[in-house]
């Protein structure tokens, strides 16, 4: 099923995961194929619309290539056309990677991202325009080069972050609070690699000793979204785990928390860091089925021929060997079984 | 005594002249004869003379059996036997006692030729019993057989089975039991039936059978109409969606694609299933070991082939055509001596 033109300016503005992009690359238009998981998030949406963000906090997670990224993606494009405010950030870890500048900001003791803050700064008000242009900012506050109070828009507090860069990091998380407090719209907070923000980072301190997430500005509001100590009045907070890098693996800590088997060491001798025990608490797991039916897998089939992107023939006899090959697994039936097969 | 005998012998030809000396009766009286020797009693066999007499009884008893068998035959103008006839005859396969096994049956100590010779006997009457069966004589065959049997083999049956293709077995659930091999690898595949899940049973029970087409393009939509122009008639309304039951492939317990990362090692796995026309038809559970990818991925294939011949014996020509049933007999070639690998020699050197 194929996203809506008009909708897909959340796709173009946020940017996609690798994944994901490299599918929309080859084929003419976005689309995905609509599961049962999907209905099922999008009255789980439909619920949250009204109710506190804590108590909506869902990670989606499965196995490697069962459409958890896909899934997040549908619930974005959901929620932008159901009018919510939006923040999708489709890669966290670019986050946590040491692939953006980080300065040390002593009155928060955390380190911000200023160029990564002030890009996500812009793509929100590429994307929220029309929602926040009325909204007024409800506290007070005080930067070096101008200053934001009640009488100023949300889109002034984007503004400044936009013109100075070094204080986009904190007028980033100020416009997150703000946004916690208003009940106009509600809020979505969605985070594709969310395991990412668990991990170990990284940047390196001064000391040279490795930086924990957490002590970076932005994972760290993230993660007391996703954990419930800061919550949006009205919204939920959506998190797809990535089981792709292996560098950023999610640690025992999350997996407890979401009630996975844990791939590691898991006795009672086993470490488990207090912070990160407290940030994954009271995250729901909704897992995302391993194998596509039947029904799914023939509508991927028919987008993909129908697309002209395929060199085999498009009959029965070829689909089902190659569900069979994948498993039902939908990454490796695209990328591998459609895509990548020489036997005709 | 010469004289004696002489004068004896003159008395019973009872000639008239006198052609010995003439001894007067009363001094032929005290004359001691030659006495007759104690009379021994019979040998039972007549083997009782010959150095080996139970080897020779034995020898006998074939060679009678022979006889008689050979005789039944004639009055049955079973021979002689015309050329044509016993070039047609049924091939004999015959696994007797080796030397050794046959001298501990005979009790008797038995050396090549007279084995051979033995054997020669066992063959012969083997040759006359197949006759008879092969005439239809079966009683006749069964007591030939009889004495035949004493000389067999234990594991007669066993040795002739040698070389034959054991048929597959199926256990109480239906499921079958193969295994293949290919370089150093081996599998074994458990391979069942699928069944469709009871609410499509159901639903294909409860919906009127309609000719219903397997299409490859299902929309996620389902369409309540059939061909536009049509009121009536089956081109009107949409055929019952058909529910496709899906081929599983666990090995070692882990998924196929989560196994198998090549995508050729995958659909060399898939491939019986796609000659035979069998994809979504069976189930496969398999154990592997042993060898690389392509080895384990091709020990697979023969495994399910087999399988599959076996399930459904109309598709095994096709897969034999396909050589799917074939066990691929290459292995790594040894390295040489003289040579850097099997066939890669070192550099020629001019002087």
């Amino acid at each position: 099923m194929a996203f809506p033109t008009d909708g897909s300016r959340a796709l173009k503005a946020y940017g996609l995961p690798t994944n994901v992009l490299v599918d929309y690359m080859l084929l003419a238009a976005p689309c995905s194929v609509i599961r049962q998981v999907t209905v099922d998030v999008l009255d789980i949406l439909d619920k949250a619309a009204s109710t506190s963000s804590a108590q909506t906090r869902l990670a989606f997670t499965g196995k490697s290539g069962c459409g958890k990224s896909y899934l997040l993606l549908q619930a974005v494009q959901y929620a932008v056309q159901k009018d919510w405010i939006t923040l999708y950030i489709p890669r966290a870890i670019n986050l946590v990677n040491s692939s953006t500048p980080y300065v040390y900001d002593p009155r928060t003791q955390t380190y911000g991202q200023p160029a990564f803050a002030q890009q996500l700064l812009k793509r929100f008000a590429d994307v929220n325009e029309a929602l926040i242009k009325d909204m007024k900012v409800q506290g007070s506050y005080p930067f070096e080069e101008r200053t934001i109070d009640s009488t100023s828009t949300l889109t002034d507090l984007i503004n400044v972050g936009l013109e100075y860069s070094q204080q986009a990091p904190t007028v980033l998380n100020t416009l997150l609070s703000e946004l916690a407090q208003q009940t106009k719209a509600p809020v979505l907070l969605a985070i594709d690699d969310f395991q990412a923000l668990y991990n170990m980072s990284l940047y390196r301190d001064p000391y040279y000793k490795p930086v924990k997430a957490y002590h970076l500005s932005l994972p760290r509001t993230l993660l007391e979204f996703a954990s419930g100590k800061q919550a949006f009045k009205r919204g939920a907070v959506l998190g797809a785990l990535s089981m792709q890098n292996t560098t950023f693996r999610p640690p025992l800590e999350l997996v407890e928390a979401l009630g996975l088997e844990p791939a590691q060491p898991s006795g009672p001798y086993v470490p488990r860091e207090k912070d990160l025990v407290e940030y994954a608490q009271g995250l729901k797991n909704f897992p995302v089925p391993d194998q596509l039916t039947v029904d799914e897998a023939a509508s991927i089939f028919d987008v993909w021929h129908s697309a002209k992107a395929l060199h085999i023939p498009r009959g029965d006899e070829t689909f089902l060997s190659k569900f069979t090959e994948s498993g039902g697994n939908a990454r490796e039936f695209v990328k591998k079984a459609l895509l990548q097969t020489v036997a005709l | 005594m010469n004289i004696a005998r002489h004068v004896a012998w003159s008395a019973v030809r009872s000639r008239a002249y006198a052609t010995a000396a003439y001894v007067p009766p009363a001094s032929l009286e005290g004359l001691q004869r030659g006495r007759a020797p104690p009379p021994k009693p019979k040998p039972e066999s007549p083997t009782f003379y010959t150095g080996r007499a139970n080897y020779y009884d034995q020898l006998l008893v074939l060679e009678n059996a022979t006889k008689h068998t050979r005789t039944a035959l004639q009055e049955l103008q079973l021979l002689p036997l015309p050329k044509f006839a016993r070039e047609n005859l049924p091939p004999l396969r015959a696994v007797w006692k080796n030397k050794v096994d046959l001298a501990e049956l005979m009790d008797a100590n038995l050396t090549t030729s007279r084995y051979r010779r033995f054997l020669a006997q066992l063959n012969q009457l083997n040759d006359y019993r197949r006759l008879a069966e092969v005439a239809g004589h079966i009683e006749l065959a069964q007591r030939v057989q009889r004495v035949l049997d004493i000389f067999e083999r234990d594991n007669k049956e066993a040795i002739l089975a040698r070389g034959k293709r054991k048929p597959v077995k199926f256990d109480e659930f239906g499921r079958s039991y193969t295994i293949g091999r290919r370089k150093e690898s081996t599998a074994r595949v458990w391979v069942i039936p699928t069944q469709p899940s009871p609410e499509d049973q159901l639903a294909s029970s409860s919906s009127a059978p309609l000719q219903a087409a397997a299409s490859s393009a299902p929309a996620a939509s389902t369409q309540a109409v059939g061909i536009s122009g049509f009121t009536e008639g089956p081109l009107s309304f949409a055929p019952a969606p058909v529910k496709v039951t899906t081929t599983n492939i666990l090995v070692n317990n882990i998924p196929l694609a989560e196994y198998f990362p090549h995508v050729s090692d995958r659909e060399r796995i898939v491939r019986p299933f796609r000659i035979a026309g069998l994809v979504g038809a069976f189930n496969v559970f398999a154990l592997v070991r042993g060898g690389g990818s392509t080895g384990q991925s091709g020990a697979l294939c023969l495994g399910i082939a087999k399988a599959l011949a076996a399930h459904v014996p109309d598709s095994e020509p096709l897969l034999r055509k396909a050589k799917l049933l074939k066990r691929d007999p290459r292995m790594v070639e040894r390295k040489k001596t003289g040579r850097a690998k099997a066939r890669k020699a070192y550099t020629w050197v001019k002087r």
